[in-house]
């Protein structure tokens, strides 16, 4: 029986610690957002954090199981917010609630709750908007240098009556350089595309500082061993990869490896999405597949497919993989023989 | 010489100075003493004394019941005041008056008389699962043996004994080695250290060139990292040698001994002490006199903590062996056994309780760190789902039950404590499942054991007849068949030791493998296989005094 816990030793932050430590990296990728979208971010943060800790407790009541070591581990809080950072600034508040509802109510507690859940419960919930609500989940307005007018413009209240005006919907629908990448047209080459100047000044050193600050605070929990650096590593590698052999194939058509390493959720993606624990590979060598199949379908999903930017499929659709990745990389355990175990690999499950 | 890894390990704090500052001293004498009869791997041993006997320390108490299983000696001169199945008692006469064996002289006394002392001494191994040491010398018999590890690790945080041990007595522990590569036929001794003992480590460099013969010693230090004093993991680092999956060090040439177990294997051969006494570690924040000390067994834990200044105010709670692989003490009646190697009196804020467990996050940090490199965030799934087939899968078997994973787990899931569980309920289910074979087993025991009464009763009679008739001479019948007859049963009885043989190769096995196992179906087998042997040579004694009654003339 072990009486000694790395973390009561400070050798190890706990699970709720853990937790808590990503709920903080995010900071300087909602900062950042916050200074370029207004502080439609930060409500959008705030409303998802407070509706996943109300669903979760009152799932957690409904399924008679004890709320308070649920919320104190701090997981649901940490979906919320993460949930919040995807959606364009100030969405209504029904939507929010809507993705929260999927992201915790049934990727996570209907599985079983904390550590039972196959998918990303955070991309469960923003794949469900992105499908279900594809207008609203397109609003991003366009980056505007930090004023008091940013701060407090209209969409706040917007955000809370839960529509928008029709006459600011065109104003609003700014497309985010991946959409207007997307849509730039197979006759438009994307030189041409570029001189066009397609989308307003500063758009995209907007999305690459935010991008920037996500990798800040991605960085900080690789240093603090919050998560392994396996999983972005893999994923970033091997997106760097494919989207250089599309870029080398026809770079007149496809976008290079650093837009796609720069722009949309990528970075945010790497860090704080696929490095959820729990719908994640666990060993090492399941990491780094696993980290590299989502990078892969971003790439192709992105290029080939029907979405702008494709982490959230990507992260589900590896996540599906999970279970075999795992079975196939079972380590041989120590004193059994390199040939003896053809047992292992049906393994469990 | 190259260290070899093992994979995983962690690095808790070691909190080794506590206890490793003070020199090696004797702990008062208790003025009572309660020896359990099982305190080894096996039989639990059968009291041979009555209430009201006198004893001397090392008086045998209580005898070893089977083959796995240990003698019991009193540790200290007394009377005997009670004796119950579990344990016997003896109060103190104050004089400490001593009954030893005649001393013998291990590189000159045949190994029969060298392993009857193990035996005789009640010797079990002093680090872990306490099991009886002639057993694991005469390994030998059945698998050749190139190298004894002597197992200095102690890689757990705390303890300290083995540091002290090699500390004040390198060369008995040196010469303790020789004796047990001796009875095994190991040419080698490589001595396992960590690195973080350096006192020990120049001990052990001074006393090493004098005893090089007849096995040469080599000392390896390796890295500090638990669990490298697990038996699979040392010899994976010194030797590069896996352990194959269930089975033992035996199997590929080597044999595991820790300091402690040498030390009293060279005093019951040496001195002629029995297992009366150990070195414990004593140690935590609530005692204020920390450090090493020769215990004699049976003392209660209270009375040894009190006399080494316990605060009971500030005590959260006792823990016997290290933080990570030992257990809390229920209470401070306990006494020390054979396998007490360190009492630790922690305050709460010292080791405190774990917080309730949280759901399994999947992090694999348990993977990471597992020595056995098994899947323990998934046998913790399976073991609580009690789907004991998967387990299997999983090797649960395999695992080593060191900790590392519930010390690194974020969730606080006692995953050891799910292990023991399952493990526990399995072997009582493979109990469960062959006790109709366990069955047919007594039957069969029974069986021999009449047939050998009988054979044993006709041999006596022949015998008195042989006596009677030889002055009378003369021989009636025919001279051919008791010729065939001896044949036979030679033939008869030389199987019938082959197959004691094998008995007792089964079983030593099995209890190696896992010693918490129970083996009395295999226990019963053997003395099967005895009875039968016995009455084989009854009947050949017969047959040969029937031959000579009928030749004298
Ligand atoms: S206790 Fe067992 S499963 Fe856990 S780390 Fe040790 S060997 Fe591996
Ligand atoms: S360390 Fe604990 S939480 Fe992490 S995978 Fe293992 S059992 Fe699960």
């Amino acid at each position: 029986m072990s009486m000694m816990h790395a973390s009561q030793v400070g050798a190890a932050p706990s699970t709720a610690h853990l937790m808590r430590w990503v709920i903080a990296a995010t900071l300087p990728g909602i900062g950042a957002m916050t200074f370029y979208f207004g502080l439609g971010v930060v409500s959008n943060v705030l409303l998802a954090g407070l509706f996943a800790l109300v669903a979760e407790a009152l799932i957690l009541i409904l399924r008679q199981r004890p709320v308070r070591p649920a919320l104190g581990d701090s997981s649901a809080l940490l979906t919320g917010v993460l949930l919040g950072a995807c959606l364009p600034p100030a969405s209504p508040w029904w939507l929010i609630a809507v993705g929260v509802f999927a992201a915790i109510v049934v990727a996570k507690q209907l599985y079983g709750g904390l550590g039972h859940n196959p998918f990303n419960p955070a991309m469960v919930g923003y794949a469900l908007l992105l499908v279900s609500f594809p207008t609203y989940m397109t609003l991003w307005s366009p980056p505007q240098s930090f004023s008091a007018e940013t701060l407090f413009n209209e969409t706040l209240w917007a955000q809370v009556i839960g529509t928008l005006p029709p006459t600011k919907l065109d104003a609003l629908s700014g497309a985010t350089p991946l959409d207007a990448f997307k849509h730039k047209g197979q006759a438009v080459l994307a030189s041409e595309f570029w001189a066009s100047q397609p989308l307003p000044e500063g758009t995209l050193s907007a999305w690459r500082n935010v991008a920037l600050a996500w990798l800040a605070g991605g960085l900080v929990l690789i240093i603090k061993r919050i998560i392994s650096w396996h999983i972005p590593v893999a994923m970033l590698g091997s997106m760097t990869l494919i989207a250089a052999l599309f870029y080398a194939g026809d770079p007149s058509h496809f976008a290079s490896p650093l837009f796609h390493l720069l722009t949309g959720a990528t970075l945010f993606g790497a860090f704080f999405i696929a490095t959820d624990p729990v719908s994640a590979a666990t060993s090492k060598r399941a990491k780094l597949i696993y980290g590299a199949g989502i990078g892969t379908l971003v790439i192709i999903i992105r290029t080939l497919g029907g979405y702008p930017d494709a982490v959230a499929f990507a992260v589900l659709l590896m996540n599906l993989c999970v279970p075999l990745l795992d079975i196939y990389t079972v380590p041989r355990p120590n004193g059994h023989s390199k040939t003896a175990d053809k047992s292992m690999p049906e393994g469990p499950l | 010489m190259p260290a070899y890894e093992f994979p995983g390990g962690i690095y808790p704090p070691e909190r080794k100075t506590h206890s490793n500052q003070a020199p090696l001293q004797a702990a008062p004498l208790p003025a009572l003493v309660t020896l359990p009869l099982k305190q080894h791997a096996g039989n639990a041993a059968t009291p041979c004394v009555a209430v009201g006997d006198d004893v001397k320390v090392g008086s045998l108490i209580a005898q070893r019941n089977g083959m796995i299983s240990a003698h019991l000696h009193a540790s200290i001169s007394g009377t005997i005041t009670h004796i119950s199945n579990q344990a016997i008692t003896i109060e103190a006469d104050g004089h400490d008056s001593w009954q030893t064996l005649p001393p013998l002289d291990w590189r000159t006394d045949s190994p029969e008389k060298l392993l009857e002392r193990l035996d005789s001494g009640g010797l079990a191994g002093l680090g872990g699962a306490g099991f009886p040491t002639y057993i694991k010398a005469q390994v030998a018999e059945h698998h050749p043996i190139d190298t004894l590890v002597v197992n200095a690790a102690e890689c757990e945080p705390y303890i300290t004994a083995d540091d002290l041990i090699l500390r004040s007595y390198p060369n008995d522990v040196l010469e303790g080695a020789q004796l047990i590569a001796r009875l095994c036929g190991a040419q080698r001794i490589i001595i396992g250290i960590e690195d973080n003992k350096p006192e020990a480590i120049s001990a052990l460099k001074q006393a090493l060139p004098q005893i090089q013969h007849p096995a040469t010693i080599v000392l390896k230090v390796i890295e500090t990292r638990y669990p490298s004093g697990g038996e699979r993991q040392l010899i994976k680092k010194v030797l590069d040698r896996d352990v194959p999956s269930g089975g033992l060090p035996a199997d590929i040439g080597a044999l595991c001994h820790n300091p402690g177990t040498l030390l009293a294997a060279l005093h019951a051969v040496r001195d002629g002490k029995p297992l009366v006494e150990r070195i414990v570690t004593l140690t935590g924040e609530t005692i204020s006199a920390p450090g090493n000390y020769w215990v004699r067994l049976g003392t209660p834990v209270g009375t040894l903590l009190n006399s080494v200044g316990l605060m009971p105010d500030r005590l959260h709670q006792v823990i016997v062996g290290g933080p990570m692989m030992g257990t809390p003490l229920t209470t401070l009646n306990s006494p020390v056994t054979k396998t007490t190697n360190c009492l630790i009196a922690a305050s709460v804020t010292e080791l405190p309780p774990a917080p309730m467990e949280s759901p399994c996050i999947r992090c694999g940090a348990c993977e990471h760190v597992c020595p056995a490199q098994l899947l323990p965030q998934q046998l913790h799934w399976y073991a609580r789902a009690e789907s004991d087939s998967t387990l299997a899968k999983l090797n649960l078997f395999d695992c080593i039950e060191c900790g590392a994973c519930s010390y690194v787990c974020p969730s606080f899931i006692p995953l050891v404590e799910d292990y023991r569980l399952a493990k526990q309920r399995i072997r009582l289910k493979q109990i469960e499942t062959a006790k109709s074979e366990h069955a047919k087993h007594r039957f069969e025991f029974r069986q021999a054991r009449l047939a050998r009464e009988e054979a044993e009763k006709q041999a006596r009679r022949q015998a008195r007849l042989a006596q009677h008739q030889k002055p009378a001479g003369g021989s009636t019948g025919n001279h051919a068949t008791p010729e065939v007859d001896l044949r036979s049963l030679r033939i008869a009885q030389a199987a019938a030791k082959a197959a004691v043989k094998k008995a007792e190769k089964v079983l030593a096995r099995a209890a190696e493998q896992d010693p918490k196992q129970r083996f009395d179906d295999l226990e019963t087998q053997l003395a099967t296989a005895q009875e039968n042997l016995k009455a084989a040579d009854a009947r050949l004694a017969k047959a040969r005094a029937s031959t000579t009654q009928k030749e004298t003339p």
